[in-house]
């Protein structure tokens, strides 16, 4: 086990230096930040003087050899628009990202295993038609429109809830049901397609000829071996809350790393795309080798192999 | 199962209810911005929602400019007059402390001139304002300061109402994050991503405001920002969308110095062709759009700078709406050998203001309808700016760039040369006439100077037609039942929390 996941590790570092080589060259082929800093009033000297002074006028080589240098002492550079080391930034706005990355997984998870099992037992029977439609509609609703609506319903008209912003559980509860939504709404249909398989198989046959409770079949026996692709989807649907919730953010004004990347994307903040992209790549790296741990522990074949 | 679910509900609900959310104390107000500012560095208050923290609340300023007419007024100067063409004396107000204890006098301002002015400290007042000069302070005693020009600024002290004065104990070259001023709010907090909390000043000079303690937090989403108010989260949402602008008690609108036009590249055919570009002025319906793109509210215009700008020329005169007369110029253009079948590009930018691309195509299909071959590209702001500033492609299409331009400073040169003159970094006109009056306005003072800005504007816009003028916009600002506050045209740069008054 030690050796296969330091062969991942491995491959993960050399993938994320990949990624910070291509990061450098995709972002300055966006163009030059000067014009997006400076007024749209400024002169054409002072666009000179500012791109000089900041080294975007230097051949890209150049430019390149100092990121490799800087990277080397792991300094990551200085946000223009913050003027602040854009770790720091990176680092401030991560938590919040991973808060409601983890609390949406933990409950999407769990929640679709029960729905999904439930759905399977009796396919084509009520809970199963009812729990279809809802994480359906889940999977294919605009999440800037389930957010907006539910500030309208929940906050304006009600009133039971905050708008938006930080600092209370309160208002944990409507950015984790909009998050929630479309991973609970897959998770469910993964669940579902994998539990109808497995509940028409030989051994829960088995099981039930040896009077092995229902429940026991479907929560023991049978969830256990549809988890397999469960976990890959799951995985699947972390990492792109990992690598920004940005609607989420965006609405209710959490101030996490998606938000952050976009809007250094727009405004051309270089060294603030660096370091947001590395540390989310660090982040699903990390989440892939604990999901290839869980495949080894789910499966023996794998663990074996 | 189903028992228990029914059982619980409803004591679910009523501790959901129990716990309503977080509103304003009293004597406190929440503002909620549309973006976290990058930074607080007073240098960097021309940025709207760096302004609207720190200018006036914060650092104040030698001048100020009043919002109504854009004349100049006292703020931490008493008194000013010209020395020389180069030079100007300014008395400073005795009596006033920065926050951190250090006394306001010439040297503290001399301080504040020589750091914006200090090219290591990216200062986007010294980039937008100052471009070109060079600005030397110099202490005659403890309150008089004289500052000269390496060229005459007939407005000094209205460009003193950009400079603000920060704590001489601010280090030199390095952007602040945790500003010190003379204002009537001193900073106590930024909680990134969060908020950031201002304090009253006991100790101001004008006596201490009412409101004693701000918070300034910030969505990007204008229908949270509103609902914010509604729900009494927040007491003043500055900038709201028009369609969020739905309550007529709360939902105040005020000019907010922006302009909105079509920039037409004069040097390009069959834009060369001033035939063209007034049939373009009289295919745009404004009636049409006000009212139903755009806020009725907004004020059709004749050039790039409101009324209450010096310089404004009132007689100019609003393009009437008459396809008729431009398909005839177009014809008449035609015959003359005008290749008037030329696709002329239509770029607009991406949310530069409100229904930006709306307005666009609802413009596309009136060019389109007088025959011209108009073609649209909504752009990000990004490849936007690539294309409204120098250096341009040398083989560039003829193009009709959608763009806004936002003057609150009081007079027409913080306009004029940069989108005018043949020199300007904006420019697609190239007029020896239109560069003789700017730079002789730039020169005069008083009601010369008013004339010939005015002359230039006409020149500008009645005799060159280098522009399709839309309309003088209008923002909204969401204010709550709890406070009393009026936006002026300066509300787009500052929020001053001193004039907010309790109700």
């Amino acid at each position: 086990m030690g050796q296969y996941l330091g062969r991942r590790a491995l491959h993960g570092l050399v993938s994320l230096i990949g990624l910070l080589v291509l990061v450098f060259f995709l972002a300055r082929l966006t163009g030059d930040p000067t014009n997006l800093f400076l007024p749209l009033d400024a002169s054409l000297e002072a666009r000179q003087e500012f791109a000089e002074r900041h080294g975007f006028t230097d051949p890209l080589l150049t430019q390149f050899g100092r990121y490799v240098g800087d990277l080397a002492r792991l300094d990551f550079g200085i946000s223009i628009r913050q003027q602040r080391p854009a770790m720091d930034a990176a680092l401030e706005a991560f938590p919040t990202t991973l808060k409601l990355a983890a609390v949406t997984m933990t409950l999407a998870i769990g929640l679709a295993l029960v729905v999904g099992a439930l759905a399977a037992y009796r396919p084509g029977g009520l809970f199963d038609r009812t729990a279809n439609v809802i994480s359906l509609a889940g999977a294919s609703a605009p999440d800037f429109w389930v957010a907006i609506v539910g500030i309208l319903l929940f906050a304006v008209t009600l009133r039971w809830l905050p708008t938006s912003g930080t600092g209370t559980w309160l208002h944990w509860i409507m950015p984790i049901a909009v998050l929630l939504i479309r991973p609970f709404g897959l998770l469910v249909q993964v669940v579902r397609g994998t539990m109808i398989g497995a509940l028409s198989s030989a051994y829960v046959k088995t099981a039930r000829a040896k009077g092995v409770k229902e429940r026991a079949i479907i929560f023991v026996h049978a969830l256990r071996n549809s988890t397999l692709p469960v976990i890959t989807v799951a995985g699947d649907q972390a990492a792109a809350i990992v690598n920004g919730a940005v609607i989420v953010e965006t609405i209710f004004g959490w101030p996490g790393i998606g938000k952050l990347m976009i809007d250094s994307i727009i405004q051309r903040d270089f060294a603030i795309v660096q370091a947001t992209v590395l540390l989310t790549a660090v982040a699903i790296f990390s989440m892939n080798i604990v999901i290839d741990v869980a495949y080894a522990v789910l499966d023996p074949r794998i663990r074996h192999n | 199962m189903k028992g228990v679910a029914f059982r619980y509900l409803p004591m679910m609900a009523l501790a959901v209810v129990a716990i309503q959310p977080v509103t304003a104390q009293a004597q406190e107000v929440t503002i909620v911005l549309s973006e976290e500012p990058d930074l607080l560095e007073p240098c960097q208050s021309s940025r709207s929602n760096i302004g609207r923290v720190v200018k006036q609340n914060i650092v104040e300023t030698l001048t100020e400019i009043n919002p109504t007419d854009g004349s100049i007024t006292p703020r931490l100067a008493t008194e000013w007059s010209q020395i020389d063409d180069l030079t100007w004396r300014f008395q400073i107000r005795q009596g006033v402390q920065f926050h951190d204890g250090a006394p306001l006098d010439a040297e503290a301002v001399a301080f504040a001139i020589n750091r914006t002015m200090d090219e290591n400290l990216d200062c986007e007042v010294r980039t937008k304002f100052f471009g070109g000069l060079t600005v030397t302070p110099t202490v005659i005693d403890n309150y008089t300061l004289e500052i000269a020009t390496n060229s005459p600024v007939p407005i000094l002290p209205t460009m003193m109402g950009t400079v603000a004065v920060m704590s001489p104990n601010t280090p030199m070259g390095v952007a602040d994050r945790t500003p010190v001023g003379t204002g009537p709010y001193r900073f106590i907090d930024w909680n990134v991503g969060t908020s950031i909390t201002l304090e009253r000043f006991p100790d101001y000079w004008d006596g201490p405001a009412e409101v004693a303690k701000a918070t300034f937090v910030w969505r990007s989403e204008s229908t949270v920002r509103a609902a914010m108010v509604l729900t009494g989260e927040a007491d003043i949402a500055p900038n709201i969308a028009v369609q969020d602008a739905t309550d007529d008690i709360m939902d105040i609108s005020y000019p907010n110095s922006e302009t909105s036009r079509l920039r037409i590249d004069t040097l390009v055919p069959p834009l060369d062709d001033i035939r063209v570009r007034e049939a373009i002025n009289l295919a745009i319906d404004r009636d049409g759009i006000r009212g139903s793109i755009f806020s009725k509210d907004v004020i059709p215009a004749t050039q790039l700078v409101v009324p209450s700008i010096n310089g404004y020329n009132p007689d100019l005169e609003v393009w009437p709406y008459d396809p008729s007369r431009a398909m005839e110029l177009l014809a008449a253009a035609k015959a003359d050998g005008t290749n008037v079948d030329t696709e002329i590009m239509m770029i607009g930018r991406i949310g530069i203001y409100p229904n930006s691309t709306e307005v666009m195509e609802a413009m596309l299909a009136m060019l389109q309808g007088i025959g011209l071959n108009v073609k649209l590209q909504m752009l990000e702001v990004a490849e936007w700016v690539d294309i409204l500033t120098k250096p341009y492609a040398e083989d560039r299409a003829p193009v009709l760039l959608q763009s806004q331009h936002d003057n609150n400073n009081g007079d027409a040169v913080f306009t004029a040369f940069n989108k005018y003159h043949s020199e300007g970094a904006q420019s697609t006109l190239n007029d020896p006439q239109v560069d003789d009056l700017l730079v002789r306005a730039g020169a005069a003072t008083g009601d010369e100077r008013r004339s010939l800005f005015q002359q230039a504007f006409k020149r500008i816009n009645a005799d060159l037609i280098a522009d399709v003028p839309m309309f003088h916009m209008v923002g909204y600002t969401r204010v709550g039942p709890r406070i009393e506050f009026t936006p002026s045209i300066s509300t787009n740069s500052e929020l001053q929390i001193a004039t907010i008054k309790m109700r």
